[in-house]
């Protein structure tokens, strides 16, 4: 048992439990969130150091590997921003900070151990941290509408795990393992037909892990939860709940049932193009700017479970990426647009204190800058050049047509178009539209670092995408 | 010996479905309470059944002894027994669904040709269990490291909800 | 009549059904909560059958429904404050209007 191997989740959550005493003896709160973000820097440290180890300790449960470290330094950095961009608003659970602080932390900690546990009861345990956390969370405010979100999130949440057990069960009852290697050698000959628990069981992981990444048909809880939540929960949840869900979803689909892939790419496929299709259809009637972006997030779920249903490249003399590559590419893309965007609706909002997108009315007078990098989010979730969003949808494109899947790939096509239309409504309203007032819409530099860092990492993957690409191509390559 | 077996599983299978029966059904949240203790409890007697001796006690312990205890207290204090236990909009619809699911599992269970063991394990089973849990060698040391860490988010996350500013 | 893995995982589906129909058409939250144990139990019943019939020699399926039960009491914690919150702040704020389990 190499305890090593564990170092950046072990620090990772002394960080959390640093940052509960500190709380107990600190005047200066504001203090609080410079430890939570410095700190963040020892378990960073520890997943550069351990970069290119290929190794598993706790009886094979803990794998380390290039695929769990790129999500460990992907969830730190998530963190990392959601935290500074949670200054300005932390004003309203002033009292509760250091507990707000410590549960992002921890959450983290259970989205990390969810991209790097190889074995069904860690994940389900690493889940439920994440999700625990993130119930709690999107409560946070205790106002009625985020005491409802909290709520929803955790009874539908706590059903969907109900329903994920159900479907380990019945792999455990086929393969009499929980070892997800183990799982894979165990699966007989002879394909899904001719095992129906076997298909039952795929069909509730695939339930259970579609609630978390917000596929249709489990994405009824997202509008009313990211709504009432607190905006920077509401976008840590969006980019990194999401994010490790697609973790765990290609860890437990390509190392246990990889054999049976063609048959769960399939059902990928039918999710993904209902998903992209129902989110952005109703994204158009949305008024509220965080009831949209919960739409489109469950829109970009639907591009996103594309790379799930282009397996594998067939042709080893294909176009793009594979599909795996192109997911995580995509998800990184997606997670520094979203980001972006919601910490210039935190700023904003905090101001004008309303999420209508009508109250935005001539915002890019009043806060020039904010709204500059938030039309260029907008532009990246379109995926318009010269932004990430532009080559994560190019790449993923390219996977899809490279597996034959063209029909999907119309679909999100077609998509992309229809989403124009309401991005770039929320961009019309805040240009062409008359100020309701003149004052300015203030800004703490945290925020304002978080954003630069955001809309930079945009630009950056738009101009130069090739060294992210390989890392994720890198990443993946542990699957067969 | 085996009709014994036979005649309370059948016995606590009927209680046990009726009284999760009760609990969705009836309209007093308080009766629908006191049904979810009967129904862990028959729960404990078919892990009886199943030999697994120390779940059944554990059963007992945490979901009668804490879970059902803080459910009614909930109810308690929230004099949520005022309102009582209406259906929603979607009662056909999950009707439907739950009737599906079942029809589903049925047919999968008895239609799957399960590998089974029929020798009867070792009991008791408690030793056995720790030393799956703690074994460095072959143990589920990992989640049960992991659980620490959930208790903790999840005692910070009840402090914070329940204080008041 | 013999007792076999298929009449306990029968059992399980049942019971499951029946939590799941009580999760999707409640209205009450705390009622919610008690459908949620019910289908956490029903898989403890699934998961302890294939233990005692299909893997008896590791104990995987008693330790996997051990965690079960640890994160049913955590979550069953967690949900309950949530729901005390909500009382106290419709108590203060507003009684009538909020209809809260409108899905």
């Amino acid at each position: 048992m190499n305890l090593y191997l564990l170092a950046p989740e072990i620090s990772l959550c002394a960080l959390a439990i640093v940052v509960i005493l500190l709380d107990l003896f600190i005047g200066r709160k504001w203090i609080l969130g410079v430890v939570a973000v410095a700190g963040l820097i020892v378990p960073a440290a520890f997943t550069l150091a351990l970069w290119g180890v290929n190794e598993t300790s706790f009886n094979g449960m803990l794998v380390v590997d290039q695929f769990s470290l790129f999500f460990k330094l992907f969830f730190l950095v998530i963190a990392a921003l959601v935290i500074l961009s949670s200054t300005d608003y932390s004003f309203k659970f002033s009292a509760f900070r250091g507990e707000y602080y410590a549960l992002v932390l921890l959450s983290a900690m259970g989205m990390m151990l969810m991209a790097s546990t190889r074995e069904l009861i860690s994940i389900y345990i690493a889940v439920e941290l994440t999700g625990i956390s993130l119930y709690v969370l999107a409560g946070f405010l205790k106002d009625p509408k985020s005491s409802e979100a909290g709520l929803k999130y955790l009874l539908l949440g706590a059903v969907a795990s109900a329903v994920l057990l159900y479907g380990m069960a019945m792999v455990f009852g086929l393969s009499g393992t929980t070892h997800l290697n183990e799982i894979a050698a165990s699966i007989p000959a002879g394909g899904l037909l001719a095992n129906p628990a076997l298909l039952m069981g795929i069909v509730l992981l695939v339930a259970g892990f579609g609630f978390k990444i917000a596929a249709v048909p489990f994405q009824m809880w997202v509008p009313d939860v990211y709504e009432g939540a607190p905006t920077p929960i509401t976008a840590y949840l969006s980019v990194a709940s999401k994010a490790a869900g697609f973790a765990v979803i290609l860890r437990v689909f390509y190392e246990a049932l990889g054999p049976l892939s063609l048959d769960w790419g399939i059902i990928f496929a039918v999710l993904a193009a209902i998903t992209m299709t129902l989110g952005n259809v109703v994204a158009i009637a949305q008024t509220n700017i965080k009831r949209m972006l919960a739409y489109s997030s469950i829109a970009h779920a639907g591009y996103l479970m594309m790379g799930l249903a282009a397996v594998s490249t067939l042709d080893p003399g294909a176009l793009g990426p594979s599909g795996p590559g192109a997911l995580v590419f995509f998800l990184a893309a997606y997670a520094l647009t979203n980001l972006g965007a919601f910490i210039a609706i935190i700023a904003i909002s905090n101001k004008i204190d309303s999420d209508e997108i009508s109250d935005y009315s001539g915002m890019a007078r009043r806060a020039p800058i904010l709204s500059l990098a938030l039309l260029f989010c907008l532009i990246s979730l379109i995926g318009i050049p010269p932004t990430a969003g532009f080559i994560a949808k190019i790449y993923i494109f390219t996977a899809a047509v490279d597996y034959g899947l063209i029909w999907l790939v119309i679909i999100a096509v077609i998509n992309t178009v229809i989403s124009a239309y309401y991005y770039l409504r929320v961009a019309r309203v805040m240009y062409l539209g008359t100020p309701l007032s003149e004052e300015r819409v203030p800004s703490s530099w945290a925020l304002r670092a978080a954003l630069a860092f955001a809309c930079l990492g945009v630009l950056f993957l738009g101009l130069y995408p090739w060294a992210l690409l390989r890392i994720a191509e890198t990443a993946v390559s542990i699957f067969p | 010996m085996e009709t014994g077996i036979a005649i309370s599983f059948w016995i606590l299978a009927a209680v046990t479905i009726a009284s999760a029966l009760a609990v969705v059904l009836f309209r007093n949240i308080f009766h629908a309470a006191l049904f979810l203790v009967l129904c862990f409890f028959t729960i404990a007697g078919i892990f009886v059944i199943l030999s697994a001796d120390f779940l059944a006690a554990a059963q007992v312990l945490i979901y009668v002894g804490a879970i059902a205890v803080l459910i009614i207290f909930a109810i308690m204090l929230t004099r949520e027994t005022q309102r009582g236990s209406p259906s929603g909009r979607l009662r056909l619809p999950a009707l439907m669904v739950g009737l599906l699911f079942l029809a589903t599992m049925v047919f999968i269970v008895v239609s799957t040709d399960w590998q089974v063991i029929t020798e009867i394990p070792d009991q008791p089973t408690t030793s056995a269990i720790a030393q799956a849990l703690f074994s460095g060698e072959e143990g589920f040391v990992l989640p049960f490291e992991i659980a620490a860490a959930l208790l903790l988010a999840a005692i910070i996350g009840a402090i914070v909800l329940v204080r008041e500013r | 009549m013999v007792v076999g893995l298929e009449h306990f995982l029968i059992l399980s589906a049942i019971l499951f059904s029946i939590g799941l129909y009580g999760a999707l058409a409640k209205r009450n939250a705390v009622v919610i909560l008690m459908s949620i144990e019910i289908m956490l139990n029903a898989v403890n019943i699934s998961m302890v059958a294939f233990w005692r019939y299909i893997a008896p020699a590791l104990m995987t399926g008693q330790v996997f429904v051990i965690f079960i039960m640890v994160v049913a009491a955590a979550e069953v914690a967690v949900g309950l404050a949530i729901i005390i919150a909500i009382y106290r702040s419709r108590e203060t704020v507003d009684a009538e209007q909020i209809d809260l389990m409108k899905w």
